[in-house]
């Protein structure tokens, strides 16, 4: 067959399908809704990249880390930042104080000037926030004039909360880590940081899983409406069109829908784009202009997509024999064949076998091998599912009249049942062996923190020259703390810390009311003016030499230079057993209550403020916010949790979580249609069978067993592979096979609940077409 | 209104209109039992309207339909439908048959929808089948018998409960004239041993010629027409 033939062929085709009508133009438009959904999703992925990309370049150009780095010398070209990030109502807020040294010192990104001393410029979402109701305590914490607004390009998300303050006198506070002088925005030497190879594995698998459902049901999407198209091919083949010329135009039909789908497609694209701007999906957010496709792969989305459709027709095609008098596929189609059915997933598990203990340590596995392997072990679901429902149907036996109007309609058309259930099949496949990679993996990204979260949910450190007697008195007042543990923190020498030597060995010190130190050692009796040798702690050798009745100890000083501070250890130093802390450590060392320390070793403790919050006050974490702002602009209390979580480990769960839902939904929409399409198509059957008598609730039913039975089958494949994809791929992590049974059947649930919706939303459309209007012929 | 003496089913004063159509207007019908009236008229003139209307499966928008004494009007929809079950048959031009069953288990589908077991509703439908000459398709699906063939089964199914109406709106529409001629006579034979009523829908004088009574329908009005013998 020549191309010209071809192109005439389909050409002929894509007039069909828009000359056919009122009819046509639905079937077309539903095709072109099914393929949309899938190409702006497709769209979306190939944007996603671009997104985080633009993310991480906007963050790199606006960073202004300085440590271990040399501060440069006031000029008229510098200026001096100071960190003030703070949280509010569980949001972070970005927050930096400003000074600039000279004329020529640079905005930050996505600011025109400096704001003057007392002024701030914001991000629009903190403008957004500041003006509403909720966010009285966080205008007294930025009691600031907001003067202006921070620009696109100096923010990484249109939700994100973020402000640029001025302020004075900072440069007295520089110290290389939360205060620094800077010359210019932007990380100088940007170095590139490995990817570790699990996550890199959670990636490309999140990636396939996600697309792999949208591929299927694009396939899905241009058979719409197949059984009326098979009439009017049937109809061409009468006038002289031949077998292969009629499935071409067959192909021709699809591929209208198809390209409206691909223009649809874009629209979707395009108000989804400039919807995302104004959403915030757990913590991130994008601007509209982020998600730009890279053109390479919106290339290949716009060449694939109406390949596949016109593929896709002509396999479909291929065991229907399309006569002039009718199409021959209502007779019982041939049985499908296993054997190739199975290469798939062995393909597929023969790909990732190599691969396995290959994701721990260098992480040298294949990328390509891995990617192939899922693939095939997913396709392997979709060419595995007609085979099952098929076999099984064929065996179900006899029940009520809707379970046999069921299993026939199934028996007569699996295949059709079957690639409604695909997409939703290889989702929850892919979603189970990723929820069992991700338990697997999970303890290595989830650390505890060792800290006493019953104890205090909050610490915060003193600064220099405050007294820490009258900070706790401030704290223990705040609305909503219950109680307040002070504690100062220091070291002890057996040697002055100025000296070339140093001292040979050291020391901690804490010093603190008895009740607080009761927090830290177990005090037999206790009475200010004690002081105490800790026994007991880890990784606390010189302790017991040093706490020696009479010896004397040197204060570690605070800053670089400072006075040498001299203890006596007092004849009267008790022992006492070392406990764990709030910090979640057994300290080691001197315990001083506030009459034992020397008054001018009052300056060589750093004071910290240990916090227990009222849960029943729910503002309270605010409260101690505020109350450490106005103590200290730069102060930024620390909230504490029992565990923390690895930032990238997170970022690809909450991605598979975000796609998992999209992807869901879509599918749920692509069942929705051709349920509807389905039915649309036996009208006048439902009608006739009302006419007889046929209760309602009969032909309901049918339909619900209709789904439910390859949903079941196709749920338990799923489940099959899921489970063996997820212990390869936790094989191929080093780490030993366990199944969470808790997301595997949630998962499982999600998938099953999808359907039921379906079933349900189709119920309406059902009993209208039952009406008996559809026996109306004229 | 009171119905003709005797008659099973009658009509008085039907009104029926599809939004600005009207497909009703004042119609009149009466049956006997065992007697076969063909409703005659051009396309559009209401006489499936006519029939769906009789058979309970679309309301009136006025006028009074009783059937063996009973007003419909009063009777609920699952009455209805009990009564469609129970004491109707149809056949449709297409036979309607569901292409997913073989046929004889839509020939005892209605059977089973009125709760008889299936071994009991199949051995019934056999019986039926037999009579309409078609118990050779028994195992064969819709789509695999031709299609006077598959309208033999369409009346097989209409029979099998024993109605006492039967409902056929153009039942030969698709047939040749050899095949429907067939059809004709053995659904009129079948109603008649079982002294079944029968509407019978057609605008072919040649099918109608198996009634014992003409109604041609014209604009929605009824009108009994006196056969010449």
């Amino acid at each position: 067959m020549s191309p010209a033939g071809w192109g005439r062929d389909l050409r002929l085709g894509l007039r069909f399908a828009f000359s056919g009508g009122r009819e046509g133009w639905l079937r077309v438009t539903l095709t072109a809704v099914g393929v949309g959904l899938g190409v702006a999703l497709l769209l979306l992925s190939t944007a996603l990249p671009n997104a985080l990309s633009v993310r991480d370049h906007r963050e790199r150009d606006r960073s202004d880390y300085t440590y271990s780095q040399t501060p440069p010398p006031r000029g008229d070209d510098t200026f001096v930042i100071a960190d003030t990030n703070t949280t509010f109502h569980d949001k972070d807020v970005r927050g930096r104080l400003v000074e600039p040294e000279g004329p020529k010192a640079p905005p930050p990104p996505g600011v025109d000037t400096y704001p003057a001393r007392g002024e701030m410029v914001v991000s629009p979402a903190l403008e957004e926030l500041l003006r509403s109701d909720d966010a009285a305590l966080l205008r007294q914490r930025l009691p600031y004039k907001v003067v202006g607004t921070i620009h696109e390009s100096g923010l990484i998300g249109s939700h994100e909360l973020a402000y640029y303050a001025g302020a004075s006198g900072l440069a007295d506070r520089i110290d290389g880590s939360q205060v620094a002088r800077l010359k210019e925005y932007g990380s100088p030497n940007p170095v590139a940081e490995r990817a570790d190879p699990v996550l890199v594995l959670l990636n490309l698998v999140v990636i396939v899983v996600l697309l792999m459902p949208v591929a299927v049901f694009i396939a899905a999407a241009v058979r719409v409406g197949g059984e009326r198209r098979d009439r009017r091919l049937a109809a061409l083949r009468l006038v002289g069109s031949d077998s292969a010329m009629t499935r071409r135009i067959a192909a021709g039909e699809a591929l209208a829908g198809a390209l409206l789908g691909l223009v649809l497609g874009a629209g979707f694209f395009w108000v989804g784009r400039e919807v995302a701007g104004s959403v915030e999906v757990m913590g991130v957010s994008v601007f509209p202009s982020y998600l730009n496709p890279s053109p390479l792969l919106a290339a290949l989305v716009a060449v694939a997509v109406p390949a596949a459709a016109v593929l896709v027709t002509l396999l479909a095609l291929r065991g229907v024999v399309i006569e002039p008098l009718g199409v021959v596929r209502t007779a019982k189609p041939a049985r499908r064949r296993l054997w190739w059915r199975l290469l798939l997933p062995v393909a597929g598990l023969g790909m990732l076998a190599p691969m396995i203990g290959k994701g721990r340590g260098d992480g040298e596995f294949n990328q390509y091998l891995v990617t192939a392997g899922v693939l095939l072990l997913l396709v392997g679901v979709t060419a595995l599912l007609p085979w099952l429902v098929e076999t099984v149907v064929a065996r179900l036996g006899s029940g009520g009249v809707a379970w046999q109007l069921a299993v026939r309609r199934l028996q007569l058309s699996s295949g059709t049942a079957a690639r409604m259930v695909n997409g939703i099949a290889v989702a929850v496949a892919g979603a189970i062996a990723l929820q069992m990679l991700f338990a697997g993996v999970d303890a290595d990204y989830t650390k505890s923190t060792g800290k006493d979260v019953q104890r205090a949910q909050m610490q915060l450190s003193v600064p220099d020259g405050r007294s820490l007697a009258t900070e706790s008195a401030r704290f223990t007042a705040t609305k909503g703390v219950r109680r307040v543990i002070a504690l100062s923190e220091g070291s002890l020498g057996d040697a002055a810390w100025g000296t070339d030597s140093g001292p040979a060995k050291s020391t901690q010190v804490t010093v603190g009311s008895c009740a607080a130190l009761r927090e830290v050692a177990a005090l037999p009796t206790c009475r200010d003016g004690d002081a105490f040798a800790l026994h007991g702690a880890e990784y606390d050798t010189d302790t017991a030499t040093l706490a020696t009745p009479g010896r004397v100890l040197h204060f570690s000083p605070r800053g670089d230079e400072g006075p040498d501070v001299t203890w006596t250890v007092p004849a009267g130093v008790r022992r006492a057993e070392t406990v764990v802390d709030p910090t979640g450590m057994r300290r080691g060392g001197f315990l001083l209550t506030p009459s034992a320390l020397p008054a001018k070793a009052a300056a060589q403790v750093s004071g910290q403020l240990y916090l227990s919050l009222d849960p029943t006050v729910p503002e309270a974490a605010e409260y101690v916010r505020n109350v450490a702002v106005s103590m200290d602009p730069l102060q930024n209390p620390s909230v504490w949790s029992a565990t923390e979580r690895s930032r990238g480990y997170d970022s690809i769960r909450t991605g598979l979580l975000v796609g998992a839902v999209c992807v869901l939904a879509l599918i749920g929409a692509s069942l929705l249609v051709s349920q509807l399409e389905q039915l649309r198509e036996r009208r006048k059957l439902l009608s006739s069978l009302v006419a007889f008598g046929t209760r309602r609730r009969t032909l309901s039913l049918s339909v619900l067993w209709q789904t439910a039975i390859p949903v079941t089958l196709g749920l338990l494949l799923s489940l099959a592979v899921g489970l063996a994809l997820g212990a390869v791929l936790l094989r191929m992590t080093g780490t030993g096979v366990t199944v969470d049974w808790t997301s595997v059947l949630s998962m499982s649930g999600a998938g099953a609940g999808v359907v039921l919706a379906v079933t349900l939303l189709s119920l309406p459309p059902l009993l209208r077409l039952m009406r008996p209007d559809g026996l109306r012929t004229e | 209104m009171i119905a003709p003496a005797g008659s099973l089913l009658a009509a008085h004063d039907l009104r029926k209109a599809y939004g600005p159509t009207v497909a009703l207007d004042g119609a009149e019908f009466s049956i006997h039992p065992g007697e076969v009236v063909a409703v005659m008229g051009p396309s559009g003139s209401g006489k499936s309207t006519l029939l769906h209307c009789l058979a309970g499966i679309v309301p009136p928008d006025s006028g009074s339909i009783t059937y063996d004494g009973r007003e419909m009007a009063t009777m609920s929809d699952a009455q209805r439908s009990a009564l469609r079950r129970s004491e109707f048959g149809f056949v449709f031009q297409f036979g309607q048959l569901v292409p997913e069953l073989t046929c004889v288990e839509n020939v005892a589908l209605p059977l089973r929808l009125n709760g008889t077991s299936r071994k009991e509703a199949e051995r019934a439908a056999l019986d039926w089948m037999q009579r309409l000459e078609v118990d050779d398709l028994r195992g064969k699906r819709p789509g695999e018998v031709s299609g006077g063939q598959g309208q033999r089964v369409a009346v097989a199914r209409a029979l099998v409960t024993g109605p006492r109406v039967l409902f056929a709106d153009e039942p030969t529409g698709a047939l040749d004239s050899l095949n429907g001629e067939r059809v004709m006579e053995l659904l009129t034979d079948a109603a008649r041993s079982t002294n079944a009523a029968v509407v019978l829908v057609t605008h072919e004088a040649r099918v109608a010629a198996y009634s014992d009574r003409e109604i041609v329908v014209r604009d929605g009005r009824s009108r009994d027409m006196e056969r010449a013998v």
